[in-house]
């Protein structure tokens, strides 16, 4: 990624606003953007959905490979996710081979999905030793106005609750649905003039400092966390943001519950 | 700026006008074996015989004279490099910057992510642009607020003999200066800088339709 | 091409598998204005092929040296998302997507005015998210309405398409079965105005009679998507008014 130019009002201008307790495009500090999200968009694709946080727009894609599993673990599938940012997604998006900041959006969501456990490993076995699934979640990015994290995670897990194991097209036995055991969901606060604001625009981003995602599974465990940028935060910050992101955890369980399909 | 109120139809590039006969060809037009062709998408125009199109989007092209806001994105000893928010950055030499500034102290003047109020002093057929600090109200922006609205519909901000910008200023009581290149500075408090950001913000998602006008004296009356 | 000619593609009365005519298109749909931070962008919808392409610039051309004082430099890249296709496609260097995206900056290079804009860059991205058949044709022309969409000043638009044969019949913009068993496919960028061509590729095996009817059938269709790319800008910046 090109470093974008920060102009030098735009940070005196979050800063005032942060001090009225306003925002850029006037929505509370907590409040998310308008939130779309369409599943199975892509009929290539085992699972996929397409989410839409203001004018973020991602896609996410799910497709299964036969693997053989690794010979310390003969029993278990695989998983993997990889983001690419190309640059269609913005002018400071540049082609070649994945930036930093791709390499870290990709493995940030790929943390909380895998150690919320969501996706059994022992599952995906279909032949000890010789074969099982491997799981792979593409994220692809169309539109960056800030938090691609936030919309990455939540079109993956959207994905993933709504994949089909291709088994027949491989000879394995008979499609079923990719079982989830729970599910991770992430929410990211964003410090901008001095405060911590929830899915921060990309107004916000240029001229903001440090964000935190925090990926919540059920019943309120906490499966990763990741502080990004420079900056430093209190406890209290972290405490304040902690109890915002579980209360935003629920809202968008229900959004995502409601969007299943047969 | 083209006339506000006189749009025709969409016109799209390859479209023909028909034979040239009397008429010219005017921005967004091209003669081509006797025809007249749409090279931009646009609405059509026509004044005095001359065709035109009212580009539905532009970016910005400097010309000699214009104000603009432009970004400090380097700097030498004697010299910094404008972002100008077109096809090609601008410089702006030490010797036209607005006070006294000695050698190699362009940082202490303006560092990266500066604003900067200037105006167009050359632009040299290979696209190269200087910028002028020297002149009236022409300065470094200490305060307000940058926003942007791309060029091609600035005319929609402005109004019939500015009464639109006068509008937007008196009810959101901002200080506002415009800039050709589709860069808008405003300063005021919080809820009055949101005011003219939010009638800006309506131009630029419908400043193409033939409303506009109500639609932005709507929010301002809000 | 494979030249399988046992397969059956065509049913008794003529029609395809999937019901059209020979002469027939896909059904296909056009957005405009769907990447919200670019500068022109377009969704073309074109039977299962699914192209998202957005235009960035004019702007300063960056690194130095890949800009020319006498024109603006078209930057065009042609990308397969990896959940695009059955076999997921591993991300980085793909020497069919440089050749395309070769190939569709030449034919976009024919039209857009690049001495307009010298020592400028002009980046245009697609995308292909699902491919069906026919994403290099579904790719050009979604570009094209993304650099009309962007404003780029442009001699006409380019309207891609491809005709093939199946079963020794000539058949217009083949589907992936009639793509995978076919003889031959002929994609080609037309100007539609002048019937100009701007982009031109084959492979397979035509006689001359089957050539000029896949070359005929490809024209008559470009009237056609051209209509469909011009009512799409119409819907979003308004017709007549």
């Amino acid at each position: 990624m090109s470093i974008p130019l920060v102009p030098g009002l735009l940070r005196d201008h979050l800063r005032e606003l942060s001090e009225r307790d306003e925002r850029v495009d006037g929505r509370g500090r907590l409040e998310g953007r308008p939130l779309e999200v369409e599943v199975n968009p892509i009929e290539r694709a085992e699972g996929s959905a397409r989410v839409r946080m203001g004018d973020t727009i991602v896609y996410a894609g799910v497709k299964f490979q036969i693997m053989t599993p690794y010979s310390d673990r003969p029993d278990q599938g695989g998983l993997m996710t990889s983001a690419e940012i190309r640059p269609i997604a913005g002018r400071n998006w540049e082609p070649g081979p994945p930036s930093e900041e791709s390499i870290e959006l990709g493995r940030v969501v790929d943390r909380g999905i895998r150690e919320s456990g969501c996706i059994d490993v022992n599952k995906l076995c279909i032949l000890p030793g010789e074969k099982a699934w491997q799981v792979i979640i593409d994220l692809h990015a169309i539109s960056d106005d800030g938090n691609l994290f936030d919309a990455f995670a939540l079109a993956a897990i959207v994905a993933l609750r709504n994949a089909t194991l291709p088994a027949e097209r491989f000879d394995v036995g008979e499609d079923e649905r990719l079982e989830l055991s729970c599910t991770p969901i992430m929410c990211s606060y964003h410090k901008v003039g001095g405060r911590f604001v929830y899915d921060a625009n990309g107004e916000e981003e240029l001229g903001g400092d440090e964000r935190i995602h925090i990926t919540l599974g059920d019943d309120g465990h906490v499966h990763s966390l990741q502080k990004g940028l420079r900056g430093a935060f209190t406890s209290e910050e972290f405490n304040d943001i902690m109890g915002a992101a579980r209360a935003r955890r629920e809202e968008l369980m229900q959004l995502v519950e409601s969007l299943e399909q047969d | 700026m083209g006339q506000s109120g006189d749009v025709g139809r969409l016109v799209v590039p390859g479209d023909s006008l028909g034979e040239i006969g009397e008429r010219r060809a005017g921005h967004g037009v091209l003669r081509r074996n006797g025809e007249l062709i749409v090279t931009r998408l646009g609405h059509l125009q026509e004044k005095a015989g001359e065709l035109s199109v009212h580009p539905v989007h532009t970016t910005y092209t400097p010309r000699p004279g214009d104000l603009i806001v432009g970004y400090v994105e380097g700097m030498r000893s004697n010299i910094w490099f404008i972002d100008i928010g077109g096809p090609f950055n601008a410089i702006l030499p030490m010797s036209l910057a607005a006070g006294k500034v000695d050698f190699g102290a362009t940082r202490e003047y303006m560092n990266v992510g500066s604003a900067v109020l200037c105006r167009v002093q050359e632009v040299d057929e290979n696209h190269g642009a200087v910028v002028t600090m020297k002149g009236m109200g022409l300065r470094k922006l200490n305060s307000g607020f940058v926003d942007r609205v791309p060029p091609h519909l600035l005319s929609r901000v402005v109004g019939v003999e500015g009464i639109m910008l006068k509008s937007i200023k008196e009810a959101s009581d901002c200080r506002m200066v415009v800039g050709q290149n589709g860069r808008i500075w405003i300063e005021g408090d919080a809820s009055g800088t949101r005011l003219a950001r939010s009638a800006l913000s309506v131009i630029r998602e419908a400043g193409h339709l033939p409303d506009i006008e109500s639609r932005v004296r709507g929010i301002l009356e809000a | 091409m494979g030249g399988y000619g046992d397969v059956q593609m065509l049913n008794e009365d003529g029609t395809r598998m999937d019901g059209r005519r020979p002469d027939e298109l896909r059904k296909i749909e056009i957005e405009v204005g769907v990447v919200p931070v670019a500068d022109g962008s377009a969704r073309v919808q074109w039977g299962t092929n699914l192209a998202i392409a957005a235009v960035y610039g004019p702007m300063e051309a960056h690194p130095r040296k890949i800009s020319r004082q006498d024109r603006c430099v078209l930057d065009v890249r042609y990308n397969m998302a990896p959940f695009s296709v059955t076999d997921r496609i591993r991300p980085g260097f793909n020497r069919r997507s440089r050749e395309i995206g070769k190939v569709t900056a030449n034919a976009l290079e024919s039209v857009v005015q690049l001495e307009l804009y010298p020592r400028s860059k002009i980046r245009v991205e697609i995308e292909i998210m699902c491919a069906e058949a026919g994403t290099r044709c579904v790719g050009l022309t979604a570009a094209s309405v993304a650099l009309a969409d962007a404003g780029i000043p442009m001699t006409d638009m380019v309207v891609s398409v491809a005709s093939g044969k199946v079963n020794g019949v000539v058949i217009l913009d083949l589907n992936k079965e009639e793509d995978n068993y076919g003889d031959a496919d002929l994609p080609m960028g037309i100007l539609p105005n002048s019937g100009e061509l701007v982009f031109l590729q084959m492979d397979g095996d035509l006689s001359p009679e089957d050539f000029q009817e896949a070359w005929d059938y490809n024209m008559g269709a470009a009237k056609e998507i051209h209509e469909i790319m011009v009512a799409a800008l119409a819907a979003r910046y308004g017709g007549d008014d």
